[in-house]
């Protein structure tokens, strides 16, 4: 089978499994649907490891679609994102056999469009023309809405939905206005024709695509201010469409951006990388400050996959900045930096996938255990739950991007990348890269105690809730699931390597960031050692890996000899509780509290609405009778930037709404009125 | 490799510590044992030679053995310096510091702190209240001395006593 009829078995896949779940017995329903995603996955991983071995020639399908026609191709920037969405929902369709088969998201209309959403967001990095890209892209949209609105009798859902609707939608209109106004202006409506024709557009045409794009793509990725979505779809959909959203979706943002941006419209100037740092390091930060006091933990899950876009986006700004500042005269010490950024960032996209497929298929085995979300309501999961704390310990370790956790790789490069450009350039990257790396700093930082607090809060400890206590494992389907996932992670916490060859084809492809000619700089070698080309960074995941299972046997070995020489008594002693009464759960650290100090630090830019009051006794105004304390946390961007204009389009409604009798005679005289102007400014 | 070269260089700058009054032998007044935790210094526990994690525990004192106690870990007299420091929680001693009577309050609580430190541990009974229950024997709210309630390995008299005799019980143990 040649690799052009990939494409058509994904088709048929995809077919297969949407008329498969639509007939089988409601039994059968989620096995038969989750079997179909993950088989769908699975083509999509094949036809992306294809087009990353030789490419995907153009296959034309004249006839699909009045007008345009569907045009696909593939090459190896395609293959990459088809190879992470492909496995993604490999991992994600395992899981929604059990998890939907325990009666979550279980209704037949979602589980038949499961497979439709995957193969739509497997289409968007085979398309190959604008309006095949922007037919696609509209599929995969409205195919993720109706997953959110799986639950739509709960109020919350219909909630998230209008606003995932919205924003989605918006996100959508201006990527078309950014890909029609480059396609008329380039004449071309193929991406090959577009990249040719894109170096002689004036620069006002090409600041409009940009713009327009970016800011269409970065709300797809969850990029402030634009993230609002984000918080509120994914802890409302089903816990698998969280992960392919969050492990899948996102990601076609970053996708679409360095198709159309850095990629079609070619080497920009160097306010473009800056732009796109910008918005990536406000990403970053915001969304690991919100996901450090966020205390639903699929909420907390969504704001630190607006985080790591946010560090992608700021990896990408910084390859642009740098290339932008390096020249293709000779092998620059930017040039080698800006290559770095882009390994990072395309190094953090597969860990990113790979931690939170597995966090968000881990939350949906306790939201599936316990019916809870909350933090505060969770808690000795450990013991009750093994394979799933398990599964986010190894999701959590990812996300703080320490070593040995799958993050740390692409955080690290990205580190490498800031520092050692540090030489190069001017002023301007003089002053922005360390900044850049305090931002880096600070998220990461951050992230560890969101991550901390997810994982000790929610799994340790003892049970907050009647539902936590009582909570039991999924089944193997679920577990299989994320044993996948958590597979993945493992293998790139201490292998990037398997990366190599995929980004040795990918970086080539990208002449804008990589450089062309003298000044071209290969792709860094993620062997066993990781090498940067042109700097002095080197480390070694898997022997840092080695080092610490060895100090560990070590460890573990000197205790048990020293134990043996000399054994102590074992004795059993009372918990220690201060010297108070036995501990209880209402002892312990809560998600709010952990986060309490945080919350105070940042009090300036998270405005949370605490009240407190006391109740003394009237007798004494030392003796409390009653206090109450109230905190509400709101996603300030939300409530500064979304309500104005939320307001201002409701009083421009509320206008147009006078005019709104519905009396027929009114009507009919608009519709005179309306022809008597048509008639004078034709004439 | 300078700063580590000067440090050697330098030495150890401090005034030499004041003798012992023990001297290898527990002296009957200064730190008398109590008799069923076995006589003699020899009794105490040798693996808390060199370095000691003390916790102390107020059972019902009038603070001025708490006074006492902070100026040994003041500057001026500087226990740190025989390996003996004061740590948070019993969870991290290897000795208790119990000064007062022990008050009906805070009978429980000291019975749990002992058993949360970890053995070997040595429980230091400090002051005259601690001891017998000094002034305050007989009081409707004290249930006893110290060795009363849990088993006590060394005591220190005195109401206050003074920070020297509290340091030659530490310096005891720590051997140092």
């Amino acid at each position: 089978m040649s690799a052009a009829h990939l494409p058509a078995l994904l088709g048929g896949l995809t077919l297969a499994a949407c008329l498969g779940a639509a007939a089988v017995p409601r039994r059968a329903l989620p096995g038969v649907a989750g079997a179909g995603t993950a088989l769908v996955g699975a083509a999509g991983v094949a036809c992306g490891v294809a087009a990353l071995d030789r490419g995907i020639e153009p296959i034309e399908l004249a006839g699909a679609l009045p007008l345009a026609g569907l045009r696909l191709a593939a090459d190896a920037t395609s293959g990459l994102f088809l190879v992470l969405i492909g496995a993604v929902a490999v991992a994600a369709g395992i899981y929604t056999a059990g998890y939907a088969g325990r009666g979550h998201g279980s209704a037949r209309t979602p589980l038949v469009l499961l497979p439709v959403f995957v193969a739509a967001m497997l289409a968007v990095p085979l398309a190959a023309s604008v309006t095949t890209f922007l037919f696609f892209w509209e599929l995969m949209a409205l195919a993720s809405l109706a997953l959110v609105l799986a639950e739509q009798r709960r109020p919350a859902v219909r909630e998230a939905g209008l606003a995932y609707a919205v924003m989605t939608h918006l996100g959508f209109v201006a990527v078309l206005v950014g890909l029609v106004v480059f396609a008329a202006a380039a004449g071309a409506e193929e991406f090959g024709g577009l990249g040719e024709a894109a170096a002689g557009l004036s620069p006002a045409t090409r600041t409009a695509v940009f713009l327009c794009t970016v800011i269409g793509f970065g709300s797809k990725a969850g990029l402030v201010p634009l993230h609002a979505w984000l918080p509120r779809a994914h802890p409302e959909a089903p816990s698998q469409v969280s992960a392919l959203m969050s492990a899948g979706m996102v990601n076609l943002g970053i996708y679409g951006v360095v198709r159309v941006d850095l990629d079609l419209l070619g080497p920009g100037p160097r306010w473009w990388g800056l732009a796109l740092l910008a918005a990536g390091a406000a990403t970053a930060v915001y969304g690991v400050l919100q996901a450090a006091v966020a205390t639903d933990l699929k909420r907390l899950l969504a704001y630190s996959t607006s985080e790591n876009m946010g560090l992608v986006c700021v990896a990408l700004g910084v390859a642009a900045l740098l290339r932008a500042t390096a020249g293709n005269d000779e092998p620059t010490a930017a040039g080698a930096a800006a290559v770095v950024a882009l390994t990072a960032a395309f190094v953090h996209l597969f860990g990113h996938a790979a931690f939170k497929c597995l966090g968000f298929l881990a939350a949906g085995s306790v939201l599936a255990a316990t019916g809870r979300r909350d933090l505060d309501a969770l808690g000795g999961l450990a013991r009750r739950m093994p394979t799933t704390t398990t599964a986010f310990g190894i999701a959590a370790l990812g996300a703080c991007g320490l070593p040995l956790g799958c993050g740390f790789i692409g955080e690290w490069l990205l580190v490498q990348s800031l520092v050692h450009a540090l030489p190069a350039g001017g002023t301007l990257v003089a002053l922005v890269l360390p900044l850049t790396v305090g931002v880096v700093a600070l998220t990461a930082g951050l992230g560890v105690a969101a991550m901390v607090k997810a994982f000790g809060v929610g799994f340790l400890a003892r049970p907050r809730s009647e539902e936590a206590e009582r909570a039991v494992e999924g089944g193997p389907a679920m577990a299989a699931g994320m044993g996948l996932a958590a597979l993945a992670c493992g293998v790139l916490a201490v292998a990037p390597a398997v990366l190599s060859p995929a980004l040795g084809r990918v970086l080539p492809e990208l002449p804008a960031v990589t450089g062309q000619g003298a000044g071209a700089v290969p792709a860094p070698d993620l062997d066993t050692v990781l090498r940067l080309p042109g700097t002095s960074g080197a480390m070694s995941p898997g022997l840092l890996a080695v080092g610490v299972a060895v100090g560990i046997v070590v460890a573990l070995a000197a205790t048990h000899w020293r134990a043996r020489r000399r054994p102590a008594p074992l004795r059993d002693a009372p918990l220690w509780a201060c010297g108070g009464a036995a501990p209880t759960a209402r002892m312990q650290y809560t998600a709010t509290s952990f986060a309490e100090p945080l919350q105070r630090v940042f009090d300036g830019i998270l405005r949370p609405e605490v009240e407190f009051a006391v109740t003394p006794y009237p007798q004494s105004s030392y003796l409390v009778e009653r206090a109450s304390y109230r905190s509400r946390l709101r996603d300030v961007v939300e409530s500064v930037f979304y309500r104005p204009v939320l307001r201002a389009i409701s009083a421009a409604a509320a206008v147009v709404r006078r005019a709104h009798q519905g009396s027929i005679h009114a009507y009919l005289a608009y519709g005179a009125l309306g022809l008597v102007v048509a008639l004078l400014v034709a004439m | 490799m300078g700063l580590v070269a000067s440090i050697r260089r330098l030495g150890r700058i401090a005034e030499p510590a004041p003798p012992t009054t023990w001297a290898g032998a527990a002296p009957p007044d200064q730190a008398s044992k109590h008799p069923e935790a076995g006589g003699g210094a020899e009794a105490l526990p040798a693996a808390l030679r060199g370095s000691l994690q003390l916790r102390h525990v107020d059972a019902g004192s009038c603070n001025g053995c708490e006074i006492e106690i902070g100026a040994c870990f003041s500057p001026v007299y500087d226990a740190e310096r025989y390996g003996a420091r004061l740590v948070a929680s019993p969870r991290h001693a290897d000795g208790l510091l119990v000064t007062g009577v022990v008050t009906r309050n805070m009978t429980d609580a000291l019975r749990d702190t002992v058993a949360a430190t970890p053995e070997p541990r040595v429980v230091i009974a400090v002051g005259d209240c601690a001891r017998d229950c000094g002034e305050f024997a007989g009081a409707y709210g004290v249930v006893g001395a110290v060795r009363d309630v849990v088993p006590v390995d060394a005591e220190v008299p005195g109401c206050p006593p003074p920070p020297d005799a509290i340091i030659q019980v530490l310096r005891q143990v720590t051997g140092r």
